[in-house]
């Protein structure tokens, strides 16, 4: 083998260029917490800005307070969000690749509580003096959001709600033992304390005209949610003893005593029902939730339902009510129920479900409460209705002219996404106002970093930190008190540490240091996303910066020749 | 820490006066940082733990490496050619570690010294002496489709289960707090130590970067090398290389040395010099002595590098409670840098057991170790330039080739030649051993009588030994 004539032509051409090229390029990436929902802000960038607190230099209750900053600049209630989101940003997680996703919304709980706990104000907009003055009708949550977006770039903005408190349906839907009212009292206060005027017990349509409105304001915004129950179509569905969810959950968040005696039957699979029956097992009451569909597709977020489960509540899968019975005197005695069983997907995508035949049986009731629909009231405002369809806005809530829609009167949603609707309402109308581009609006228009290109050897595995519960068996007997608490401070921090900071730089120095080329430089004044400067004059394009950087932001570009 | 509570670490390391008076020995519950995972590290660490549990001592060990080595490619490996010495995987055998068939590719029987005036063999001179191949990482950024373990890796899990701590937490720099070492922390955070070992290597800034040290001490020089990987069948590679690692003594402008290592389905080129460049790899792999010894069709590799090697030693790779091991202190010369960081893993932890941590106790029972390597490799200079000037020339050339390939074939008693260029090659002896077989009257006698040879014209050259068809 080692004589001439055993090798001859042996080897094929080689290349000019051998070295296969990894030239670097910081190119940031959207992180898929962020595709999942965009009301938490740059989740990615308060988290950094805790985590990476050490690096910045920043003390912790500054890096704390910049952190909550960034989250109230889209979204002011984060204490509430914190409280009853479903929270999509955490099933996106890459880290679910790894061990657990991280506990955004128990975080976001968190500084929500800091920023009430300390007082901060709501950041404003610096050196805008409008002299423009918007009406918002509607006080929930997408009416509050656009009104706080807008007071604080120096808007005039009035909010009329019909109700005797400002909140809606996070006020008068959602049970205390969710979200305590002073909690949302001290999160509306905020927005309030920027200036925004509230005319409350002033229905627009019917205390008020909208006309009058209209001529009043040069823009309008209508967050009127969606407030009326629909009834259960069914014989014996009107009368007595049978509520819809909306109406009993205002009592009972108004404190008005409802008499439902003791054997409750709640239909209904969304939030709402799930509420209404763990308010109707806290006044002594035992409660069936009745759902037609299965447990998969019951639309309330999957751990209230195992928490309604825990508080003793009875759950009925695949049955729909036929009536309801009553006895001579009318008095709700039972309902009349058929199995049903899924048939293939409807146009929500979930399966539809079809009654079986011959499956009838009757559960005994004193009360039955409905909770499969709300609808907006339209009182006073049907000259907004085109043909019997609700409003249907533009991207950014425009309707043409100058009324915008947004939140649970255009398509029921999580309060999040009516939060969102204000926010993006407010932020087009101040482009329009201002004559200015709109600002970026959601879509960065930047990749989404997916799992793969995520370091997960860069970090220990470790558990997520947990929203504290109360034992499920004093609930009931703590009656409206709220369920759940607040992770601590230190959990808090040490839940930080867990983020990856998908797709941008969290300066944790590894290009730096394993570049022997000195590629890299850092930066004198480093910030959250951008330590370090890059110069590929002496890049051996060995590209093992792009291969250490934990969050994938180092990539690599095109081969030089 | 604002700066102006702490001291700076000259200050501290170099204050021997100061140290006589503290107490330097690890005791039960004492800390310990390994900055750096690879061998040095597990090395040092492997050391520390087995002679702690001898002498009943508990302490704990932190080894501090962002890096995985399960990894394919650079981000999991440490850059070097990937060759040991049998004799290095007898000691590691000898103090209870032993490397598994799928770490270890041994079979590597013989070095091939290839030169534009013809090519020898040269078997392993002594039995004993093999050599073996192994990644360091978990092998090519393609090859994480073949059945290989990370060397490094290997011991690193070896190491875990003696009870160390792998913590994924890059060091960015050494400072000294209330007398401990404090170790930086890439996220901004960090933690004081009772011994910090550094065992950084030179490819990572950090060696650079650990500020005022004392006088006398000071990262190691460093040079360029450049090692790609290309992949082709096995059998094409057996076919090619055989069971030999190919050496290029070439008259090239600006080229030093290179060698193709087999390693199953892939082929390891590494290259050492000063002045690499793309164009230099270029022309050496397609200088017709390299295009013969290479395998048909063989495919470059998504993966290259150009690490930098250990040239010169930190004069003093110590201070209180501060220790170079590895690479980021002494190592030999070019050659055999895992056993380098076996010896100097394994000197450092004694000293730091049985003696202190201190810059005295180091100097007393560290230094004695990293000094016969420091001395080593100044003969090792001497022998690479002889030899960097020997390849230079048509002639030397002809008459080391003439020599080798004599020996090689009348197996003689003595084979000076091939044994100095086996060593040379494969780092097996000390560069002081080596150079004095040069010494030799018959090595001499041999040489003369070859560089005659090699003067006169139009002399039959010895037909070489066939080996491995």
């Amino acid at each position: 083998m080692t004589s001439e004539k055993d090798l001859s032509g042996s080897a094929s051409e080689i290349p000019e260029r051998i070295t296969p090229s990894f030239r670097p390029a910081q190119i940031e990436k959207t992180a898929p917490c962020q595709v999942g929902c965009a009301n938490c802000g740059d989740i990615r960038g308060w988290i950094g800005m805790v985590a990476q607190r050490h690096k910045t230099g920043l003390a912790r209750e500054e890096a704390l307070e910049k952190a909550w900053r960034l989250l109230a600049d889209v979204n002011p209630f984060p204490a509430t969000l914190g409280r009853i989101c479903p929270h999509p940003c955490e099933s996106h997680c890459n880290r679910s690749e790894l061990d657990e996703p991280l506990a955004i919304n128990a975080m976001e709980r968190f500084l929500g509580d800091f920023g009430i706990q300390n007082a901060l104000p709501l950041p404003r907009a610096r050196g805008i003096e409008a002299k423009e003055w918007v009406g918002v009708v509607g006080a929930g949550p997408s009416g509050l959001s656009f009104a706080y977006q807008m007071s604080r770039r120096g808007y005039r903005v009035t909010v009329y709600d019909a109700r005797e408190k400002a909140g809606g349906m996070l006020r008068f839907g959602v049970p205390d033992f969710r979200l305590p009212q002073e909690v949302l009292d001290a999160e509306i206060q905020k927005i309030l304390d920027l200036g925004v005027e509230l005319k409350l017990n002033t229905r627009v349509g019917t205390d008020i005209s909208l006309e009058e409105v209209r001529s009043r304001h040069s823009s309008l915004y209508l967050g009127i949610g969606a407030q009326m129950g629909r009834g259960l179509p069914v014989p014996g569905g009107e009368g007595s003893s049978v509520w819809t969810g909306s109406d009993y959950l205002a009592r009972i968040n108004s404190g008005e005593p409802v008499d439902i005696g003791s054997r409750v039957i709640v239909v209904g699979g969304g939030n709402s029902a799930v509420d209404a029956a763990r308010c109707a097992r806290r006044g002594g009451a035992e409660v069936t939730i009745l759902y037609r569909r299965s447990r998969d597709e019951m639309p309330a977020i999957s751990h209230e339902v195992e928490d309604a489960l825990e508080e003793g509540i009875e759950l009925v899968l695949l049955a729909s009510p036929l009536s309801i019975q009553r006895d001579a005197q009318g008095n709700l005695t039972g309902v009349e129920v058929q199995r049903m069983s899924l048939g293939p997907p409807d146009s929500s995508g979930r399966r539809r479900p079809l009654p079986v035949e011959g499956s009838e049986f009757t559960l005994e009731a004193t009360a039955v409460i409905a909770a499969i629909a709300q609808i907006p009231v339209l009182d006073g405002l049907e000259s907004l209705d085109h043909e019997g369809d609700w409003l249907v806005p533009n991207a950014d809530g425009s309707t043409g002219g100058d009324v915008q829609v947004g939140g649970d009167a255009v398509h029921a949603g999580i309060a999040g996404e009516a939060i969102i609707q204000g926010r993006l309402a407010a932020e087009a109308l101040h482009a329009r106002l201002r004559g200015i581009e709109p600002g970026k609006v959601e879509a960065t228009g930047l990749p989404e970093i997916r799992p793969d290109k995520v370091r997960f050897a860069s970090k220990v595995g470790s558990e997520a930190v947990h929203t504290p519960m109360r034992p499920a068996g004093d609930r009931i007997a703590a009656g409206m008190a709220e369920v759940s608490g607040t992770i601590t401070e230190n959990q808090f921090l040490a839940e930080v540490e867990r983020c990856y900071s998908c797709g941008t730089c969290s300066g944790c120095e590894q290009c730096f240091m394993y570049c022997t080329s000195g590629c890299f430089t850092r930066l004198e004044e480093p910030r959250p996303g951008m330590y370090f400067t890059l110069n590929l004059d002496q890049c051996k394009e060995c590209g093992k910066c792009i291969e250490v950087c934990p969050g994938g932001f180092l990539q690599a570009t095109a081969p030089s020749v | 820490m604002s700066p102006l509570t702490q001291k700076s670490v000259a200050d501290s390391f170099s204050d021997f006066v100061e140290s006589e008076e503290k107490d330097f020995t690890l005791r039960d519950g004492s800390r310990i940082a390994v900055v750096g995972g690879g061998p040095a590290g597990s090395f040092f660490t492997y050391f520390l733990l087995k002679m702690a549990q001898a002498i009943d001592l508990d302490i704990e060990v932190d080894i501090f490496e962002p890096r995985s080595f399960k990894y394919c490619g650079p981000a999991g490996c440490n850059h070097c050619g990937g060759i040991v010495s049998e004799s290095l995987v007898q000691t590691l055998a000898a103090e209870g570690i032993v490397l598994p068939r799928s770490v270890v590719q041994r079979g590597v029987e013989s070095y091939v010294v290839h030169m534009d005036v013809g090519d020898v063999a040269i078997e392993s001179p002594v039995h004993e002496r093999r050599i073996a191949a192994l990644y360091r990482g978990n092998g090519p950024r393609e090859g994480c489709d073949v059945e290989l373990e990370s060397f490094d890796n290997y011991l690193q899990e070896m190491v875990k289960g003696l009870g160390a701590n792998i913590v994924p937490q890059l060091i960015t720099g050494v400072e000294n707090h209330d007398d401990r070492p404090f170790l930086k922390y890439g996220d901004g955070k960090g933690e004081r130590y009772d011994l910090v070992a550094m065992a950084a290597g030179v490819n990572s800034n950090l060696i650079n970067m650990l500020g005022e040290l004392p006088g006398d001490y000071e990262p190691p020089k460093t040079t360029r090398g450049y090692i790609c990987e290309f992949r082709s069948t096995k059998e094409e590679i057996m076919r090619i290389l055989g069971r030999a690692v190919h050496v290029f003594l070439l008259d090239i402008p600006r080229f030093e040395f290179a060698a193709i290592i087999p390693k199953g389905q892939f082929v390891t080129v590494v290259m050492v010099g000063e002045d690499l460049d793309q164009e230099l790899v270029h022309t050496f792999l397609n200088d017709p002595v390299v295009r013969r010894t290479f395998p048909t069709g063989a495919t470059p590799c998504v993966c290259s590098c150009s690490p930098l090697i250990n040239l010169g030693a930190r004069k003093r790779p110590y201070g209180d409670r501060v220790v170079m091991i590895g690479d980021s202190g002494i190592t030999r010369l070019y050659k055999d840098g895992i056993g380098a960081a076996f010896r100097t893993g394994k000197a450092a932890a004694t000293s730091a057991i049985f003696h202190g941590v201190s810059a005295k106790d180091f100097e007393k029972h560290y230094w004695p170790t990293c000094r016969n390597i420091v001395n080593d490799n100044r003969v090792g200079k001497v022998m690479f330039a002889t030899n960097a000037i020997m390849k230079n020339s048509r002639i030397t050339r002809k008459a080391m080739l003439r020599m080798a390939q004599k020996e090689q074939q009348k197996d003689q008693a003595r084979p000076h030649m091939s044994t100095l260029l086996w060593n040379m090659f494969t780092g097996s002896a000390p560069y002081v051993e080596m150079f004095r077989g040069t010494l030799h009257p018959g090595f001499i006698y041999n040489l003369m009588l070859s560089l005659g040879a090699a003067l006169v014209p139009g002399k039959k050259a010895v037909q070489p030994r066939k080996k491995v068809a």
